[in-house]
C-alpha cells in the first residue's frame, strides 16, 4: 500500500528553477497495478525516485505500507522492489550474482536466495542465460535480470519505471503476464510508462501526470466517463491537453 | 556490518574478473620499479667507472711550451693529442670534453720560479664533462705541489712549512645511508603506488557505477549509503595494499639479484613490514580523496582528469628536499606526502624512528585519511549522486 500526498520536487538548472513536480498525490493499493501514464518529462520518474527515497521531496509526503520515506527510509526501502529508469547490470558478474548480491544487501540468507532466484528464473523465463556473465546481454535479458534482481527479497510493493522500455513484443508480452501474476500474488505494483495501451491493458487504476501535475486519476472506465470519449486515446490526448510526447 | 562486507566481496570479484586492468594495476609497479631503480643504479655507477678509469683524452694547445708537463700527464693515463682547429667550436659541439690551453709565457714564468699560467677550458653547464674536467684539475695540482716541494727543498726550506694547515675527512656515512642515497626515487614510487594503486577500481566502483546506471538500483536497497561507500573504499584499499605488497617483494627480490650488478642494496623482513605500515595511511587517503572526487563529478572522465594533478602531489616533498634539504624534525611527520617521504627514507637508512615520531605520523596520516573520508560520506549522500541521466 503506498500513499502519496501533495508531492512537490524542483531541481535549479543554469537556466533558472524546474519544477519538475508539483502537487502530485495518488493511492496505490496492494492486489492492483497502478500505472502512471504522461509524455516524457511529465514527472513520472521523479515521483518514483522520491518513491523510493533516492530524493527527498521539497514538500508533501509519502508512506510506504505506513512508513515515510524521510524520516523511515530504511524500512521503505526493505518494502520495495525497485526497477529504476537506471538499469544497468553488472556486466562481468553473472545474472544469478546480480541477483545474489542484491539478496545480501537485503540481508537475506544465502539458501532463500537461491530459491528466490530459482522461483524469478522460472517466472521471467531467464534460466538459458542464469549462469552466463551480463556482458553481451540482449536489452530484454538485462531487463529481466534487472527485474529478479529487484524483487529477490520478495518486497510487498513494486515500482518499475517504463519496464517494457526498448523491449521486443514477445519479451513484452511476458513481462505483462509477470506483472499480472505480481497482482494476482496481492502485491502492489505501480509501474509508469508512455504507451497508452500497455497501461489500458493491465491497470486497474490510472493516474494521468502531465507538468508534474496529476491530470486524472481512476479506473480506465473512470476516465472515459470523465471525459466523454469512449476510445481512451482520445480521452488521454483530452485530459493531457495535447498529444505531444504521447505514444499510441 | 554485513552489507559492508557484501560490497567488499563483489567489488573485488567484479575487479578480478576484469582480468586486463586487475594484472596491469597489480602487476605492473612491482614489474617497472625495480627495473628503473636498478638500471639506473647500474647506468651511474657505470658511467663513473668508466670516465675515472679509461685513459683521459686531451687535446693540448701549445704543448710545445710545457714538455715536462706533458711528460708528467702522459704518465698518468692521460693520452695528449694535437689542438683541434676550432676548440671553442669543438666543446660546443660536444666533441671534446676539455682541452689544456698552455700560453708562449709559461717556459719564461716557469723558469723565473713565478706561478705559469695554464687554461683548462671547458663548458661547467655540462654535466658529463665534470668527471674529465675535475680529472685534469687534480692532476694540474698535484704537479705544482710536487714541483713547489722541490724548489723549496733545493732552497733548503722544508715544503711542509708552506702548508699551515691540513684537512682530513672523516667519512661518516654508513653502508645503510648509501642505499639510502641511491634509492632517492624508492619514496616517490612507493608513495605513487600507495596513493593512486587503487585508483583504476575506485574511480570505476562509483563514477564508472554511475555511468553505466547501476548506483541507481543500488542505492534502492536497505543497505545504508554510508555503508555501500565504505565497502567500496575498502575494497580498494585491499587492492591498493596488496599492491604494495607485490612491490615491496619484488624491491626485496630484485635487490638481493643485485649484487651481481655491483649494487650493495638491502632490504630487511622487518623493514618490508615497517615500511608498509607506513604506506597504510596514504593508501586510506588516496582512496578516500578519489572517492570524494568521484562522487562529485559527472562523469568518469571529469574524475580522471584529476589524476595528472594528484599524480604531482607525492613528488613535491622530493623536489622540494632536493632543492632546499632539510634535517628531520617533528613537523615534517605530520605533514601528508613529506612525512611518507621521510619516514621512508628512515627506515631504508636503518635510523632509528622514535616513538613519538611514529605516534605524530600515525595519528596525523590516518586522521587526515578519516577527514577525507567523512567528506567523501557527505558527497555520497548528495541526492545528485545516483542520477546520471
Amino acid at each position: 500500500m503506498i500513499d502519496v500526498n501533495d508531492l512537490h520536487k524542483s531541481f535549479k538548472t543554469k537556466t533558472g528553477t524546474v519544477h519538475a513536480v508539483s502537487g502530485v498525490g495518488f493511492s496505490a493499493c496492494d492486489g492492483e497495478i497502478t500505472g502512471l501514464l504522461g509524455p516524457n518529462g511529465a514527472g513520472k520518474t521523479t515521483t518514483l525516485r522520491m518513491l523510493y527515497t533516492l530524493m527527498g521531496p521539497d514538500s508533501g509526503s509519502i508512506a510506504v505500507d505506513g512508513f515515510s520515506t524521510v524520516t523511515q527510509s530504511f524500512e521503505v526501502r526493505r518494502r520495495l522492489g525497485v526497477l529504476p529508469d537506471a538499469r544497468g547490470v553488472y556486466k562481468r558478474l553473472t545474472a544469478r550474482e546480480n541477483i545474489a548480491y542484491f539478496g545480501r544487501l537485503h540481508g537475506m540468507r544465502e539458501q532463500d536466495i537461491a530459491a528466490g532466484t530459482a522461483r524469478l528464473a522460472k517466472a521471467l523465463a531467464m534460466e538459458d542465460f542464469l549462469d552466463r556473465q551480463c556482458e553481451g546481454f540482449s536489452q530484454g535479458q538485462r531487463t529481466k535480470t534487472a527485474i529478479a534482481r529487484a524483487l529477490i527479497h520478495d518486497p510487498k510493493n513494486v515500482i518499475l519505471d517504463e519496464p517494457t522500455n526498448g523491449l521486443d513484443v514477445m519479451t513484452t508480452r511476458g513481462l505483462r503476464e509477470f506483472l499480472l501474476q505480481l497482482k494476482a500474488e496481492g502485491r502492489c505494483v505501480i509501474f509508469s510508462s508512455h504507451i497508452m495501451q500497455e497501461v489500458a491493458a493491465l491497470c486497474d487504476r490510472i493516474v494521468v501526470i502531465a507538468n508534474g501535475k496529476v491530470m486524472a486519476n481512476g479506473s480506465p472506465d473512470d476516465i472515459r466517463t470523465q471525459t466523454g470519449e469512449a476510445n481512451l486515446e482520445e480521452a488521454f490526448v483530452k485530459v493531457i491537453g495535447s498529444e505531444e510526447g504521447l505514444h499510441a | 556490518m554485513n552489507a559492508l562486507i557484501t560490497v567488499i566481496r563483489k567489488e573485488l570479484l567484479d575487479l578480478f574478473r576484469d582480468k586486463k586492468t586487475f594484472y596491469l594495476s597489480l602487476l605492473m609497479g612491482p614489474l617497472l620499479f625495480p627495473a628503473l631503480i636498478l638500471g639506473l643504479g647500474k647506468l651511474a655507477s657505470n658511467r663513473i667507472s668508466t670516465q675515472m678509469e679509461k685513459p683521459l683524452e686531451l687535446p693540448v694547445i701549445g704543448a710545445e711550451n710545457a714538455p715536462s708537463l706533458i711528460n708528467y700527464l702522459a704518465g698518468r693515463n692521460v693520452v695528449i693529442k694535437p689542438a683541434p682547429k676550432n676548440p671553442e667550436g669543438e666543446i660546443a659541439a660536444q666533441n671534446v670534453d676539455v682541452i689544456l690551453s698552455i700560453p708562449k709565457a709559461y717556459a719564461e714564468q716557469w723558469r723565473a720560479s713565478e706561478p705559469a699560467a695554464v687554461e683548462i677550458w671547458h663548458d661547467s653547464s655540462r654535466d658529463d664533462a665534470r668527471i674529465p674536467v675535475e680529472r685534469l684539475n687534480n692532476l694540474l695540482e698535484n704537479y705544482s705541489r710536487t714541483t713547489g716541494a722541490l724548489r723549496l727543498l733545493s732552497r733548503g726550506v722544508s715544503p711542509m712549512s708552506n702548508q699551515a694547515v691540513r684537512t682530513d675527512y672523516k667519512d661518516l656515512a654508513t653502508p645503510e645511508s648509501r642505499i639510502g642515497q641511491a634509492l632517492a626515487f624508492l619514496p616517490y614510487l612507493l608513495i605513487l603506488t600507495g596513493f593512486l594503486g587503487g585508483a583504476a577500481l575506485v574511480i570505476d566502483a562509483t563514477a564508472g557505477e554511475r555511468e553505466r546506471q547501476s548506483l541507481e538500483p543500488l542505492l534502492a536497497t536497505p543497505a545504508a549509503r554510508g555503508q555501500i561507500m565504505s565497502g567500496k573504499i575498502l575494497a580498494a584499499c585491499a587492492i591498493g595494499l596488496f599492491g604494495l605488497l607485490l612491490t615491496l617483494l619484488s624491491f626485496k627480490l630484485s635487490f638481493m639479484l643485485a649484487p651481481s650488478l655491483g649494487i650493495k642494496l638491502s632490504l630487511s623482513w622487518l623493514q618490508v613490514a615497517k615500511l608498509l605500515l607506513v604506506l597504510v595511511p596514504i593508501v586510506l587517503i588516496g582512496t578516500s580523496l578519489l572517492t570524494a572526487i568521484a562522487a562529485g563529478s559527472k562523469s568518469v572522465k571529469e574524475a580522471q582528469s584529476y589524476m595528472s594533478m594528484l599524480m604531482m602531489l607525492p613528488i613535491l616533498p622530493t623536489i622540494i628536499l632536493m632543492v632546499n634539504p632539510m634535517k628531520n624534525q617533528l613537523w615534517q611527520f605530520a605533514v601528508p606526502f613529506l612525512a611518507q617521504n621521510q619516514m621512508i627514507l628512515k627506515i631504508v637508512r636503518s635510523e632509528n624512528i622514535s616513538a613519538l615520531e611514529w605516534g605524530v605520523y600515525l595519528l596525523c596520516g590516518f586522521g587526515l585519511g578519516a577527514v577525507l573520508w567523512l567528506i567523501a560520506a557527505r558527497r555520497y549522500h548528495n541526492e545528485k549522486l545516483a542520477i546520471s541521466a
